[in-house]
């Protein structure tokens, strides 16, 4: 309002109206094409945001309804705000004049303001909401995403007019703000938040809270003690026959008298109808005073059961410890085989006091046994973890690896020497293992075998290939050591090109062509493939020289840092559904998934504390004349083993964190048994397991802070 | 024993940190070289035993050419040359012991390195060379917990383990106090005399080069711009000196 006054220029209407009809129109005549387009754009994709949430939202799938209805919503709320604008203006012009009027007025009118918008709002939700074909979540959404979008609207046309009349350019922020309520509205939306069912609902929570939030009691075993009294009955009862003996009454025991000792069964007949059989009149004397006891059946084979539709069951016991009850007897399948006389037998049983064995129950049990599996799972994949990623963090540290060259034939020269030698590493595997019993037999040596020789033969081959071309470069006519390398990476660029081709063919060709025709393709393309690679790698490296350098370091670490970016990116919860399809459900499948992540995750923060150390000490170290090795274990070595130490530690305890989510998945330990117990709604056991993985997790906590503050 | 012949080093990222630059160190000589912080003295020093490497340029150590040496024969070199820095360059997290041993890698199988073992002789070696800067008793002592100069002396002990012919100094009393840097150099200046070992020494104070040196070659903008013995240097002018130095030139405690 203190605008309109002060300043002497007029908004120009001419922008705001342009801007009215185009959102930003205005402001790009005005010159300032940025601020026009951008807010074009909003508008554009907050129209559509709006229309797309409702239309998914609402009832009715279909973009033309929703469309109607939200433009019929947003000439509505754009009403209310031209009226509104229109009465503020009014009131500005002729009502208001002193300075504390104005004050005044401005608080009275914020209040009208939010009155009209409620009340309009909620008539308009209203009206939505009762209208056939719309409900009320559409309804609410819509006026409010109407309104802000609205609100967009005027304030963008407003800005275009102060631009336009060159007035002070406005600031962003009212516009900034209202994007926001809308984007607010439409994700309260999409995610579906219904406060009322919330607090509606929540009721129903509690007795499954309860359980879960203190489930003490299912950690232990308790064993119910019973009192049985019992009397037999004969049924069906012929003619003559006088059944057994009545009991008598006791003098300290609880005792039934059940009078008659012989009669009819009931009768199911066909057509539903029931003949109750014989009354008996129980008589129970000496129970506990004021419990309740259950009357059981067992008919002559000796099966229980609780007698149905024949009277109560569940008597309660009188103050002097006696109670009187009647009972029909209850239908029993006679077969007509059965000899002699059918002697049933009446129970009343008392079950009295639970008592407290202190023995863990068997859910206990197993949650114990899940979390030790969990942290064991953490711990194995941590432990390899580091194994693995320890040396992988050299490779991918860049102070380390950027001074590590070397020249294009001694690469070429110990590429050509690798090659058999690891063909050689394998066959002797292969050798070595047949005859101590393979992978299945002796794993340990085997595989230790296997990696021993790799390593070796290949480090051998490699240092020797590269020593004899750089010796052959030395010594030879410079173009025949020049041909060999040129050689062997335009080989190695054929390879290359052939895989990349095959791929190429397979993965993208069959796409538009199809799997047959891609199929038919596959060798043409490979061969293109390696002719241009090989070709173009040839010309590189004839033209690089016997002595031309390539940073060798570099290239290594670019491919570490690559492939583990890509690998930490891959959630562990993934890592782990492929640990179960190759591995199976269970403790492994988790390890390995977790291992997977771990040396990814500790390569990082291993390689990066890598990086941070003070170069000076390896000056000094290589100074003394140290190799590499010596450098690394003197100078780099006692740098970074703290902060190593420390980042282990750490990785620990989110091993274990996570080793209970990849439970959920089938990963084994206490989430594998958790997630059972949830979908069977065995909500105590699931609160043990809740508070075991809490106390855990805590611990753990407490603890790995703990050391991490010792060592660093 | 040392002779420098054309050196150039110019950095990956185009400066030019030495331009041809041609002098001879004869065994037993304190040379030391003067200019101003950024005028290549420790790139030069650093080309001598390739911790950095030399674009052009011959660099004859006893007759043999470090700059054409392969990686286990520049070992040997260097082993043959210590270094000693302005920031000392101790692993600080380690006792002063391991960083007086590491001195002596050069002559360790690489091997006995990876479970941190050292030969008898060396660790008495060691003992000794402590004992000679006058630090016996800190062996045990973290590197971080010592004074600069106690630190530093440290590092002319790691020096004195390689039994050098020659010791490169890089500013090695830059980051200590005046009463230290004498008392660092007091010992660079008696290794000199009583083991004969060749001393290479960036300084910039003028009063300590005076002290000192037995040769001066002064370097500015990578050019060598001086070249002369103690007595040029007692002579010399301040204002002469201010002239090859350039303006930055300072007596220590005059």
């Amino acid at each position: 309002m203190s605008d309109y006054q002060s300043t002497e220029k007029r908004p120009s209407l001419i922008h705001g109206l342009l801007s009215f009809i185009l959102p930003g129109l205005g402001q790009m005549i005005a010159g300032q094409w940025a601020r026009g387009i951008s807010l074009l754009i909003s508008v554009i994709v907050l129209g559509f945001l709006s229309i797309w949430t409702i239309a998914q939202r609402a009832r009715f799938p279909d973009y033309e309804v929703s469309t109607r209805v939200f433009i019929l919503l947003l000439l509505q709320a754009g009403a209310l705000l031209v009226f509104l604008i229109a009465l503020r203006y009014l009131l500005g012009r002729f009502f208001i004049k002193d300075v504390s009027g104005q004050a005044l007025t401005q608080v009275g009118l914020g209040i009208f303001y939010v009155l009209a918008l409620l009340l309009v709002a909620d008539s308009l939700i209203a009206a939505a909401g009762s209208a056939s074909d719309i409900s009320q979540v559409f309804g609410s959404t819509g006026v409010l995403a109407a309104g802000a979008l609205a609100a967009f609207w005027f304030w963008q046309a407003s800005d275009a007019a102060r631009i336009g009349a060159d007035i002070a350019v406005p600031s962003m922020i009212p516009a900034v703000l209202i994007a926001c309520v809308l984007i607010f509205v439409l994700g309260w939306n999409i995610t579906k938040i219904d406060l009322p069912k919330a607090v509606r609902e929540y009721r129903d929570t509690q007795v499954i809270l309860r359980r879960i939030v203190w489930p003490w009691q299912s950690a232990f075993e308790y064993e119910t003690q019973a009192v049985e009294v019992s009397a037999k009955i004969q049924a069906p009862c012929p003619e003559g026959a006088e059944g057994p003996p009545a009991n008598q009454p006791q003098e300290d025991e609880a005792y039934i008298i059940v009078t008659p000792t012989c009669g009819e069964l009931t009768e199911r007949t066909l057509t539903g109808s029931i003949e109750l059989g014989t009354e008996l009149t129980i008589v129970g004397g000496n129970f506990a005073p004021g419990s309740t006891v259950e009357i059981l059946w067992k008919n002559p084979i000796g099966n229980p059961f609780r007698p149905r539709g024949v009277g109560e069951t569940t008597i309660q016991v009188g103050p002097d410890g006696s109670f009187v009850t009647n009972l029909n007897i209850p239908s029993a399948v006679i077969p007509d085989t059965a000899a002699g006389a059918q002697i049933h037998t009446l129970i009343v049983r008392q079950e009295s006091a639970v008592v407290f064995t202190g023995n863990l129950s068997r859910e206990m049990n197993l949650a114990l046994v899940g979390m030790l599996e969990t942290i064991m799972l953490g711990l194995m994949a941590t432990f390899f973890g580091i194994i693995l990623a320890v040396p992988i963090s050299f490779l991918a540290a860049r102070n380390l690896m950027s001074p590590i060259v070397t020249t294009l034939s001694g690469v070429a020269g110990g590429l050509l020497l690798m090659v058999p030698a690891l063909w050689l590493a394998f066959i002797g595997t292969n050798q070595i293992s047949g005859r101590i019993g393979g992978l299945e037999g002796a794993p340990l040596v085997t595989a230790s075998t296997a990696i021993l020789l790799v390593a070796a033969l290949g480090t051998l081959g490699w240092r020797t290939g590269s020593w004899g071309m750089r010796t052959l470069g030395e010594r030879a006519p410079d173009i025949l050591s020049r041909v060999v390398t040129a050689l062997v990476f335009g080989i190695l660029g054929a390879a290359l090109g052939y895989g990349l081709g095959t791929g190429f063919s397979r993965g993208i060709l069959s796409i538009p062509l199809g799997p047959e025709a891609a199929a038919q393709l596959e060798t043409r393309t490979a061969i293109a493939g390696a002719i241009l690679l090989g070709t173009l790698s040839l010309v590189y490296a004839y033209r690089k020289g016997v002595h031309g350098e390539i940073s060798i370091g570099i290239v290594v670490y670019a491919i570490v840092r690559t492939l583990m970016n890509i690998i930490r990116s891959i959630e562990p919860l993934i890592w782990a559904l492929v640990g179960i399809i190759w591995i199976g459900p269970g403790p492994f499948a988790g390890t390995i998934a977790l291992t997977i992540h771990t040396v990814a995750a500790l390569g990082k923060l291993y390689s990066e504390s890598i990086e941070s150390i003070d170069p000076g000490p390896i000056e000094a170290i290589q100074a003394t004349g140290a190799n590499r090795i010596q450098t690394i274990m003197y100078a780099v070595v006692p740098q970074v083993l703290p902060p190593f130490i420390s980042f282990t530690i750490y990785r620990w305890d989110i091993n274990v964190r996570l080793s209970t989510i990849i439970g959920l998945v089938g990963g084994g330990g206490i989430g594998f048994i958790l997630i059972q117990w949830i979908r069977q709604f065995q909500y105590e056991p699931a609160g043990i397991a809740v508070w075991l993985i809490t106390i855990t997790v805590a611990a753990l906590d407490y603890i790995s802070s703990e050391i991490r503050e010792r060592f660093v | 024993m040392l002779q420098v012949e054309h050196l150039t080093k110019i950095y990956p990222d185009g400066t030019v940190a030495l331009r041809d630059v041609n002098f001879t160190v004869e065994e037993g000589e304190f040379l030391v070289i003067i200019g101003l912080s950024g005028s290549g003295k420790s790139t030069l020093l650093r080309c001598i035993n390739r911790l950095v490497e030399p674009t052009e340029g011959r660099i004859l150590w006893n007759g043999r050419d470090i700059t054409q040496a392969n990686q286990a024969e520049l070992r040997m070199i260097r082993r043959e040359i210590g270094m000693i820095f302005q920031h000392f360059n101790l692993v600080r997290r380690s006792s002063v012991m391991t960083n007086v041993l590491s001195g002596r890698l050069g002559y360790t199988p690489p091997a006995w390195s990876l479970v941190n073992r050292y030969r008898r002789a060396d660790r008495q070696r060691a003992v000794q060379a402590l004992a000679r800067v006058g630090i016996p008793d800190k062996a045990q002592n973290r590197a971080d917990q010592l004074s600069g100069g106690q630190q530093q002396r440290v590092g002319i002990a790691r020096a004195l383990m390689q039994e050098p012919k020659m010791i490169l100094a890089d500013e090695p009393v830059a980051s200590l106090d005046p009463v230290l840097a004498h008392s660092i150099l007091g010992y660079l200046e008696k290794i000199n005399q009583e083991d004969n070992v060749t001393i290479l020494c960036s300084l910039h104070f003028l009063d300590l080069v005076q002290r000192y040196a037995s040769k001066v070659i002064g370097l500015r903008e990578g050019r060598l711009v001086f070249e002369g013995d103690s007595e040029d240097i007692r002579q010399m002018s301040d204002e002469r000196f201010r002239e090859i130095y350039g303006e930055e030139a300072e007596r220590l405690g005059a």
